[in-house]
């Protein structure tokens, strides 16, 4: 009796913890999720502001910060060519530099290249143009600590570059520099515009460079310029004008720029106050003196033509925008106004990451670090702060999540996956609406094609099938399910696709004719004598449908060429897309819809199987003794009473579906489309995780996201499942009958 | 509830059995004599793959009575009762050899639709099985199968029914909800009712009381007192006061054998053969 009890409360324990362990890994899990996800949605952090008075002497006027990779080191620029360097964040002085000015000659213009090139240039009152280089040298001493040593260096020599022959000060100068390129744009006191394109020749054998200079020069600018940039590529040309317009000019061949168009870019009644390009050269940040920030890039029409186009528009800031400065090399960038606020944006995401107001007066110019975590910000009072941010995951946002995003250089706003690409200032593309749809299409294929086929043969097998024979056909079913999806993934890509692909109109042929054929035998079954029928023992009549089925198949199959050849000019997948303009892949949702729906098919199969045996016997006979047909009594009691059950295997069906990776893995392209259609491949969200979590960098903004695309499945199953016990309580309260 | 007694014959007692007082009377050999058959069996023998069930079994059941089988666990009773709406043909070792006449027609004939024949032959199991369904469904089952949809038939013949069986003053005010919400013998009797929506010519009963409490017993039997102007029953009962209550015959199998066949009266009180007389005295079964 003591033991009886003993091992009763032992077992009641276990049972408990068993029970509780479950439920904890199970939100152990979901919490780690949202743990792993959550940094992405947190705002910047900007802190630790430092304020110091610029470097300097006073009268000085900044024209441009800067600073290196450690964010150690700052650079100001001033308008009589003085560069000073100091601590980032401290304002210690850390060196200086003087620009090498002719004798009588005083800076009239100034230029600040792509940040990350560090190639600055000054316009000369003489009409020429020093252009100047910040070089940070990185030594250890011998403590082994890091020493940072800023100097100048001038990549086209100390000597001034004559632009403007007629010896005229320069008024405004853009600057744009690669490695063997540099590209200067410079308007005259006349009025003109020079384009320069200088090429560096370096001689292999003594290492001299040798200069290559184009140019010509560009009439027409109407209207007063107020400020210019060259795009990073040195291909495209932006005047801004004085009041809302930029003319856009096309200098990708220096011997003759063209005009190509003027736009107004911001709104009847404001006028342009800043411009930046961003990092990768795509995109124009365009500031207004009412404080609005738009976004702009070039975009191709039908005619191959591009049109400089409003992309969209950022919160505004309070006052008008003086200052725009673009992040080294996300697609981030900071905004300063005339009250002092500073905002951190970023693009893709149309995000507005934090506000802070910094000093007094106007921004007078400010600079992001180049690893995105410092800001440098001058006020009018001739005053520096610095401030440490914290801005790891910009990109993400709800909007850029889930809603169409207008990336750089595409036609028009889309959902797109594409988390990396071979170059730096690539912008992330992080879509998971393409990889939810896919993963509903898969699952929705898959269920198409398992649904039907385990559900009627889940029917047959327990109601109709004699005993002996559901004894081996059940256990053969079930056992499908314990076929690694690998092998069926494998099979489906190198195997199915193919002949799929050979055999396009017969495979689609399949479906309507396989049931056609099926309602052919049992007709014909009918109509033989009942002296032969008779001899198949009751229940068995399923078997008599193998010799139905397999030679349905093969017909199908032979149909299908002529089919193709009469209808489809004998190759279906390239009728379907050159005549109908539908994309076909080789591996498509068809074979996925095929391969997985094989997969799910026994999981449905063995519980809808279970549900309808279990419908208790007296409740068959009573309506078998009611003069009910079978099928009448099927019909109307088993289904019904089965309905929890058969709704619960669709469910857990449709869960494995959903969470299903390696079929889809391995029998579709993987692309990340955002359609519908049986021909094309798809990219789920667990497939997606399994191809990309090995090559994503640990804490980054991708590897984040997949775990976002893992709680995202995580949170549709438990709704998927939740709803589905939700319908299965209320059925089963409704046809509970034992 | 007021039946109609068929006769003013008062009842005679039953000895050897303790039969509670119902205030009415089974029917005597007297009022026999203007019998009709309903259901006969010639020669019936069932095999249950190579064992035999039932053993060269003659039994004839008249029209508008009430017929009991009384025997033993395992005689066949049951089996016989299956025979009669072909039940059997659902057990797929089952075989039959013999003839069973309805109305002079052998419903093993291959002509004769099972359906159909079931319609003729209700039947009601031992265990309440109503459908999980409402109460104005499951009753209305029956004729929903055959094809009436028409609101106002169904309704008709589902009160009919259950006013027939004795439930519609418990139920008329919640038709709709599930059949599966009364209790026991409410479920019994929605289960009579329906069998009897569809007006069949017999009805057999299996057993119908083993899973009641004696208050819904008594209400079956008396629902059966009241059936019995309109159908031929014929009751499966492991309780002989039962079969002495509400039975005009009563048949007492054994082994597969139909033993002793004879109005109830006379098979309780003077049974012919020793093993009937053993059987109900309690010396075996």
């Amino acid at each position: 009796m003591q033991r009886r009890l003993l091992t009763d409360s032992l077992f009641k324990y276990l049972m408990t913890f068993g029970g509780i362990s479950v439920i904890i890994a199970i939100s152990l899990i979901f919490f780690y999720l949202v743990s792993v996800a959550y940094p992405l949605f947190k705002p910047a952090n900007v802190e630790g502001w430092q304020v110091y008075a610029a470097p300097g002497a006073p009268g000085e006027r900044t024209l441009h910060l800067s600073s290196e990779e450690q964010r150690e080191i700052g650079a100001r620029f001033t308008d009589n060519g003085s560069v000073y360097f100091f601590g980032f964040l401290d304002g210690k002085p850390r060196g200086e530099a003087k620009i090498k000015l002719p004798q009588g000659v005083s800076i009239t213009a100034f230029a600040a290249g792509d940040p990350h090139q560090y190639v600055v240039a000054y316009g000369l009152s003489d009409g020429r143009v020093i252009v100047a280089k910040q070089n940070f040298a990185m030594n250890f001493d011998e403590q082994g600590k890091r020493v940072i040593t800023p100097q100048i260096v001038y990549p086209l020599g100390e000597e001034p570059l004559v632009i403007d022959t007629s010896k005229s000060p320069l008024r405004k100068l853009a600057i744009q520099s690669a490695e063997d390129e540099i590209t200067l744009a410079a308007l005259t006191a006349g009025g003109r515009l020079q384009v320069a394109g200088i090429t560096i020749n370096k001689n292999m054998i003594t290492g001299e460079a040798e200069l290559e200079r184009t140019g010509s020069m560009l009439d027409g600018v109407e209207g007063e310029v107020q400020d210019m940039t060259i795009e990073v590529k040195q291909r495209e040309l932006y005047v801004v004008h004085a009041d809302r317009f930029v003319s856009h000019f096309d200098i990708s061949d220096k011997t003759g720029p063209r005009f190509v168009q003027k736009k107004q870019v911001v709104a009847d009644g404001e006028n342009v106050s800043a411009l930046t390009i961003l990092s990768g050269g795509f995109s124009l940040i365009v500031g207004s003196d009412k404080g609005n920030l738009g976004q702009w890039f070039l975009v191709r029409d039908g005619n191959n033509a591009y049109h400089l186009t409003h992309i969209r528009d950022f919160k505004a800031m309070p006052g008008s925008i003086t200052t725009l400065a673009p992040e080294y090399f996300r697609k981030g960038f900071l905004a300063g106004d005339d009250l002092g606020n500073i905002g951190l944006y970023y693009a893709t995401s149309q995000k507005l990451l934090a506000r802070e107001p910094v000093g007094k007066g106007a921004v007078v110019a400010a600079e992001i670090s180049p690893r995105a975590n410092g800001l440098l910000v001058q006020d009018a009072a001739g005053r520096l702060s610095a401030a440490r941010v914290e801005n790891e995951f910009p990109e993400v946002s709800f909007s850029s999540l889930w809603q169409k995003v207008w990336y750089e250089s595409y036609p028009e706003p889309d959902y797109v996956w594409q988390s990396a690409a071979a170059t730096n200032d690539f912008e992330p593309k992080f879509s998971l609406a393409p990889l939810t749809l896919g993963t509903l299409k898969a699952a929705f294929y898959a269920m198409l094609i398992a649904t039907p086929l385990a559900l009627l043969g889940a029917i047959f097998t327990a109601y109709f099938m004699t005993p002996r024979m559901r004894r081996v056909a059940k256990p053969s079913i079930e056992i499908m399910e314990a076929l690694p999806t690998v092998i069926l993934g494998f099979l489906a890509g190198l195997w199915l696709a193919p002949l799929v692909e050979n055999n396009l109109a017969g495979t689609l042929l399949l479906f309507p004719l396989m049931p056609v054929a099926v309602l052919l035998g049992a007709l014909c079954w009918r109509l033989l004598p009942e002296s032969l029928t008779g001899r198949i023992p009751h229940g068995w009549e399923a078997a008599l449908l193998v010799p139905v089925i397999m030679p349905g198949i093969w017909l199908s199959f032979q149909i299908g060429h002529p089919v193709e050849a009469y209808f489809f000019g004998g190759d279906m997948p390239h009728w379907l897309s050159n005549e109908m303009g539908i994309t076909f892949e080789q591996r498509n949702s068809l074979v996925v819809g095929i391969a997985m729906g094989f997969a799910v098919t026994p999981t449905i199969f063995s519980i809808a199987e279970d549900a309808i045996f279990s419908v208790p016997r007296h409740l068959t006979t009573g309506s078998l003794a009611l003069g009910a047909t079978p099928w009448q009594t099927l019909k109307n009691v088993v289904l019904l009473t089965a309905s929890p059950g058969i709704f619960s295997a669709v469910m857990i069906g449709m869960g494995r579906a959903v969470g299903e990776t390696m079929i889809v893995l391995m029998a579709t392209g993987n692309t990340a489309v955002m359609d519908f259609s049986l021909f094309t491949g798809f990219r789920t969200l667990s497939a997606n995780i399994g191809v990309e979590m090995p090559e994503a960098a640990v804490g980054t903004t991708h590897f984040r996201l997949l775990f976002v695309a893992a709680l995202v499945l995580f949170v549709f199953t438990f709704f998927v499942n939740t709803l589905a016990e939700v319908v299965r309580q209320r059925l089963r309260e409704k046809y509970s009958s034992i | 509830m007021n039946p109609v007694a068929p006769n003013n014959t008062p009842r005679k007692p039953h000895h050897a059995i303790d039969i509670r007082a119902l205030g009415r009377a089974p029917v005597s050999a007297a009022d026999n004599a203007g019998m009709v058959t309903c259901l006969e069996t010639k020669n019936l023998n069932l095999y249950y793959g190579a064992a035999r069930a039932l053993i060269n079994v003659n039994v004839t059941i008249p029209r508008n009575r009430v017929t009991a089988f009384i025997g033993p666990s395992g005689c066949g009773k049951s089996t016989l009762l299956r025979c009669f709406n072909r039940m059997n043909d659902l057990v797929d070792i089952c075989r039959i050899d013999g003839k069973v006449l309805l109305d002079d027609s052998d419903i093993y004939e291959r002509s004769v639709r099972v359906a159909e024949l079931r319609r003729r032959v209700g039947m009601v199991f031992q265990k309440p099985n109503p459908f999980p369904k409402s109460i104005f469904e499951n009753v209305a089952y029956g004729l929903r199968i055959m094809g009436v949809n028409d609101k106002k038939i169904l309704m008709e013949t589902v009160e009919r029914a259950l006013r027939s069986a004795a439930l519609w003053d418990e139920v008329k005010d919640r038709l709709d909800s599930s059949g599966l919400g009364l209790s026991g013998g409410q479920q019994q009797r929605l289960v009579i009712a329906r069998a009897i929506a569809l007006e069949p010519e017999v009805l057999l009963l299996d057993e119908p009381c083993s899973a009641l409490d004696p208050i819904a017993t008594a209400r079956i039997e008396e629902l059966m007192y009241e059936l019995k102007d309109r159908y031929t029953i014929v009751i499966v009962t492991h309780s002989m006061q039962q079969a002495a209550r509400v039975s005009d015959f009563t048949a007492f199998m054994h082994l597969g054998e139909m033993v002793e066949f004879n109005d109830t009266d006379t098979l309780f009180t003077n049974p012919v053969e020793k093993r009937t007389s053993d059987y109900i005295t309690g010396r075996f079964g």
